[in-house]
């Protein structure tokens, strides 16, 4: 019986007993070395989840009704002739227009993010100076809307979660915080809520600007400066394709390449660089005929955007 | 009436100036100081009486006083600081003029900053007129400046220009510089001599052409081939209606892009209508565009055009065409704007 064994089935016995083998020593090793799974990170990181909610594009902010001077910029840029030419015409009148417009921002609007940032209780002053630091109108007008839009944002969905930096505390025991990091939120929640009444009470003298705000709302929310700085300029550049795709500059996967490049990025970074320890009162215009662009968008015959 | 300045007692230091224009009771207007140090000079020529006397509430003063600044060698040489502190009592009036471009000569070390300083007290009656030449950076020049206004009381009238051109565009520079700043600030000051105890930030209009904004773009083209920039404020009861006129001429401009459909009748033009056509055709023919916006009490007017001469000819039509300066303080205080 034991005889006459066929050679397939000996070759089938060998792989088993083989493979058997490989199971056995790798279970060995797996014990002997690494835990099962990964264990997960002790802080759950607060600031990812924020972050991910002030990146979403579907952020109440109304941002998609302002093109930032872009559709003046291409208005003012139109080529004489109509030939096959204009699409990439336009398409290079865009790009300057991006690095021009980041730009502007990053030398008007980002040293009051980071002011606000790291001084929330100077937040009616700085308020007061952007305003009086923003003398286009179109510009303004936009400026406040998107500010205004955030402080709605954070009263009815954020304010909830914020009353105070202790219930944060409570829900992460082990949080490692500097108490004055604990101590300037709380004063950046009481500031808000207080400046969020004197909206109503005095609307002539607090405009709700949204770079000061944005800053404020980003420290609550526990992103580091850094992060609320080149979210900021982010969010801009994000703002400015996505009304060149609706302008009809670009389709969206061009517009996304553009968000998604290696040069975008470092031009952000560097910028948040060259902002990061500008004061407020040495914020200014880089490009003197961006106010003009952007002033002149009234001034269109057909328009799409407010701004 | 007696007035203490805000400011420190002139002192000898080089580039310094101080012009105090005060009442001698009743109402005459004098010069009550006017001094000044190496490189700066100024120049005070015999105030005039305003060419019309149209009552503004009884308040015209008697006499419009008129300085011009100059430096010496027509320019600013690197390294150089002017410092200029100007006082104006309530009910005086003062036109500042320049003598030409403030030229900004070159610098070997582009760290090297020249600066100019100018802080202004108005208060609630007087009026400053400063419509200056444009300042000319030469190439490789780095230049700061600043100009302050102090608003008693948040009141006053003011009507100062800020321009800037390309260089000497005959030698073919086209902002080939290493830095220009240019900062305008209106303060409203509360409490008499001590600027620091209350003062509210009413506006900030701040240039700054540097390195810095990662767009590897030349100064040139961030310009947009633009060859002058410039900032007009306005402010006060004085330059009300100047200020209208600006707003209304910006919101008369035609719409961009707009066509003509041929639809709409033919009609006869005004005298004002003709004379605002003309404007156009050479604003267009200079490359010139504008905007007006009122904000915070101000009127703030910028514009850019190709080449000097468009934007000179078009500020000076502007405010010639409504003509408050003209009859307010004289031909004279447009005088830059002439040439």
């Amino acid at each position: 019986m034991t005889s006459t064994t066929n050679p397939q089935s000996l070759q089938d016995e060998i792989a088993d007993l083989e493979q058997r083998l490989r199971d056995a020593k790798f279970r060995l090793q797996a014990q002997s070395q690494t835990p099962p799974t990964p264990s997960p990170p002790t802080l759950p990181p607060a600031h990812l989840h924020a972050l991910l909610l002030l990146s979403d594009s579907a952020l109440p902010l109304g941002s998609f009704a302002f093109s930032s001077g872009l559709e003046s910029y291409l208005a003012h840029h139109k080529p004489s002739s109509n030939n096959t030419s204009t699409i990439s015409a336009a398409l290079s009148s865009f790009h300057t227009f991006l690095r021009l417009s980041l730009a502007t921002l990053a030398t008007t609007s980002l040293p009051y993010v980071l002011s606000a940032y790291r001084n929330p209780e100077n937040l009616y002053n700085l308020d007061n100076d952007f305003d009086a630091s923003t003398p286009c109108t179109v510009a303004r007008r936009a400026s406040i809307a998107q500010g205004r839009a955030l402080m709605t944002v954070w009263e009815r969905s954020f304010r909830a979660g914020h009353t105070s930096s202790n219930t944060l505390s409570t829900l992460q025991p082990n949080s490692n915080e500097h108490p004055a990091d604990v101590e300037a939120i709380d004063v950046a929640i009481n500031t808000l809520t207080t400046f969020s009444k004197s909206l109503r009470t005095h609307p002539d003298t607090t405009h709700a600007h949204y770079a000061p705000l944005w800053g404020l709302v980003t420290r609550i929310l526990h992103l580091s400066a850094w992060d609320a700085g080149y979210l900021f300029l982010f969010s801009h550049a994000r703002t400015v394709l996505s009304a060149a795709v609706r302008a009809s500059v670009m389709g969206p996967y061009q517009a996304q390449a553009v968000l998604a490049s290696v040069e975008l990025q470092e031009r952000i970074r560097g910028l948040v660089e060259e902002g990061w320890e500008v004061r407020v009162e040495d914020a200014g215009v880089c490009v003197p005929v961006m106010d003009l662009w952007v002033g002149r968008h009234e001034r269109l015959y057909s328009r799409i955007f407010n701004s | 009436m007696s007035f203490t300045s805000p400011f420190a007692a002139s002192s000898s230091k080089a580039g310094h100036g101080s012009i105090v224009i005060s009442v001698l009771p009743p109402d005459t207007p004098v010069l009550a100081d006017l001094s000044y140090q190496y490189p700066l000079k100024l120049v005070a020529p015999e105030p005039l009486p305003p060419p019309q006397h149209r009552e503004h509430g009884g308040t015209q003063p008697k006499l419009i006083h008129t300085v011009f600044l100059l430096t010496y060698g027509g320019g600013i040489v690197a390294g150089d600081t002017i410092d200029l502190s100007v006082c104006l009592d309530p009910n005086t009036r003062l036109v500042l003029l320049t003598q030409g471009s403030t030229k900004i000569f070159k610098t070997l070390d582009p760290g090297v900053l020249s600066k100019q300083h100018m802080t202004a007290r108005i208060t609630a009656g007087s009026a400053l007129v400063y419509l200056p030449d444009p300042v000319q950076p030469f190439a490789e020049t780095a230049f700061s400046q600043s100009q302050v206004y102090y608003l008693e009381g948040g009141e006053g009238s003011l009507c100062v220009c800020d321009w800037v051109t390309s260089g000497r565009s005959a030698r073919g520079e086209n902002w080939d510089i290493y830095e220009y700043r240019s900062r305008n600030e209106v303060w409203a000051v509360n409490g008499g001599a001590d600027t620091s105890t209350q003062k509210r930030l009413l506006l900030r209009d701040n240039l700054i052409l540097n390195g810095k904004g990662q767009t590897n773009m030349a100064f040139s083209e961030r310009m947009d081939g633009y060859a002058v920039f410039g900032t007009l404020i306005l402010r006060g009861p004085v330059f009300a209606a100047l200020a209208q006129y600006f707003l209304d001429e910006f919101e008369a401009l035609p719409r961009i892009g707009g066509r003509d459909w041929g639809d709409t009748a033919q009609r006869e033009l005004s005298p004002h209508e003709q004379q605002r056509a003309q404007r156009q055709l050479r604003e267009k023919a200079d490359g010139l565009i504008w905007s007006a916006a009122s904000v915070r009490g101000f009127t703030l007017v910028k514009f850019a055009s190709r080449d000097v001469q468009g934007s000179r000819h078009w500020l000076r039509d502007m405010i010639r065409d409504e003509g408050t300066v003209a009859t307010t303080f004289g031909h004279g205080a447009m005088l830059c704007l002439n040439s």
